[in-house]
């Protein structure tokens, strides 16, 4: 009856057990765990045409020889490390869709018509891509006086036309009476805007272009300064500044080039200013410069500098 | 010894102990008035260079020069008052009341004349002068004043 009984209960366990779910560490542990999600891959967007640069644009133009005025564009053999291409070429009077985009604008010839030349598109590279920083315009035209008409010297007409060096005719047009005490030159739409007629040689006209000023403040809006008194320990912001004929621009990018602080922010930036702090004291009568290199958004290609001097200060007694 | 040695130095000792105990008083008094006076000088001297330790932050941006605060003036008297209240026991009058009877003026450009001391400043400066009654009871026991005015003084600038 035992021996049943035991077999019995034996045979129930064993047609009721169940798997057990227990964990085994060592089997988890040794499996491979899975990668990290990878996400798709973004194209990186190559724009056609896209070229290195080697010469920056430096200054528009103008030059007079004679009866013809030059309009070109100089530029300085220098790699800023950016990328360009050929977004249009546009003749004499012709609009485009980039007008008024370029950073240096178009100019135009005398008698109102747009600058033949090309419109260049920018980049910078970055993790992203080719990022478009700015358009410039490289002008490329000229003119020459072809006709200077006066209502009443037909004579002075043909001498212009014929010779094609109007500058230097030796008979003022005017377009008064004979009579008229101040002759008054004139000129038609197609020829240049005569200066008075004499028989000098005409001298060249200097390059006209914008004139970058760059400086430190120590305020987004303030003044840029050449000497500050900071006091030891404080936390001072320096925020570098373009101007492009006065008017401030924003900068896409500056660095610092002299590490005098014992504490910075960072050590490049953009439109984020420098914040910086002193700890160590200078010898007496010594001031730490601080200088930065600067790229601006209208000419991100030129390398810019500008320095600020600090004197540290710390409260003491007198006695 | 003999017998009438002993008593003349008995005699002596007890006349000579009050003049004794007088000498003791004051050189004790004067010690805690001089501790006094070297804690009030601190307190003013802490004051000012708390109060010369902030800058006018519109003008370092205007001009890129250090100026002091506009209110550097009330700085330093509000330090002095903190600074003193650490000896009120020892003082005759409260830290608060001598903080605001103090002559604190300041200079926040340089270089400018102090009209009350003569003396030029060629830094933004923040001067003190402050008459500190303390107490001497010390000196009350020997029949005199039971309160000590001392007079300090502190000037700071930023070099």
């Amino acid at each position: 009856m035992k021996k049943c009984t035991a077999i019995l209960l034996m045979s129930i366990a064993l047609l009721s057990s169940i798997s057990a779910n227990a964990r085994e560490p060592l089997d988890d542990e040794s499996l491979p765990l899975p990668p990290p999600p990878v996400p798709d891959p973004v194209a990186f967007v190559v724009p056609p045409g896209v070229y290195y640069v080697t010469d920056t644009y430096v200054a528009d133009v103008v030059a007079t020889s004679d009866a013809t005025t030059t309009y070109s564009t100089t530029t300085v053999h220098e790699s800023t490390g950016t990328y360009a291409r050929v977004i249009d070429n546009v003749s004499t009077g012709a609009s485009s869709a980039f007008d008024g985009m370029a950073f240096n604008g178009r100019g135009a010839l005398t008698d109102g018509q747009a600058l033949a030349g090309t419109y260049y598109e920018n980049f910078v590279l970055t993790a992203g891509g080719y990022v478009p920083v700015s358009i410039v315009f490289f002008q490329d035209d000229s003119e020459t006086k072809r006709r200077q008409t006066g209502s009443s010297s037909a004579a002075a007409t043909k001498a212009a036309a014929t010779s094609g060096a109007a500058v230097t005719s030796a008979q003022p047009v005017t377009s008064a009476p004979v009579t008229s005490a101040q002759p008054v030159t004139s000129a038609q739409p197609g020829s240049i805007n005569a200066p008075p007629l004499s028989s000098k040689p005409q001298a060249p006209i200097e390059p006209v272009g914008p004139t970058l000023r760059v400086g430190i403040s120590l305020a987004p809006d303030g003044p840029t300064l050449a000497s500050a008194e900071v006091l030891r320990g404080r936390l001072v912001q320096f925020w570098p500044r373009v101007f492009v004929n006065d008017v401030a621009v924003p900068i896409q990018s500056w660095r610092l080039l002299s590490a005098q602080p014992d504490h910075i922010s960072a050590n490049a930036g953009s439109t984020q200013p420098l914040t910086a702090q002193w700890i160590r004291m200078p010898a007496p009568g010594v001031s730490w410069p601080l200088r930065f290199e600067i790229f601006s958004l209208v000419a991100p290609t030129e390398r810019l500098e500008a320095q600020i001097a600090i004197t540290v200060r710390s409260p003491a007694l007198v006695d | 010894m003999t017998h009438d040695d002993g008593g003349s130095a008995a005699l002596t000792t007890l006349l000579a102990l009050p003049l004794l105990l007088v000498v003791l008083v004051g050189v004790l008094e004067l010690g805690a008035l001089r501790a006094v006076a070297y804690r009030a000088a601190a307190a003013a001297d802490l004051a000012t260079l708390v109060a010369v330790g902030d800058q006018d932050q519109i003008e370092l941006a205007r001009s890129g020069n250090l100026r002091l605060a506009a209110d550097a003036a009330d700085t330093a008297r509000d330090y002095f008052a903190r600074n003193l209240s650490a000896t009120a026991p020892a003082l005759a009058a409260s830290a608060t009341a001598i903080a605001a009877s103090a002559d604190i003026a300041s200079f926040p450009t340089a270089p400018s004349f102090d009209p009350r001391t003569g003396v030029r400043y060629e830094r933004p400066t923040v001067r003190l002068i402050a008459v500190v009654p303390v107490k001497t009871p010390g000196f009350a026991a020997l029949l005199m004043p039971a309160v000590t005015t001392l007079t300090i003084r502190s000037t700071s600038s930023p070099r």
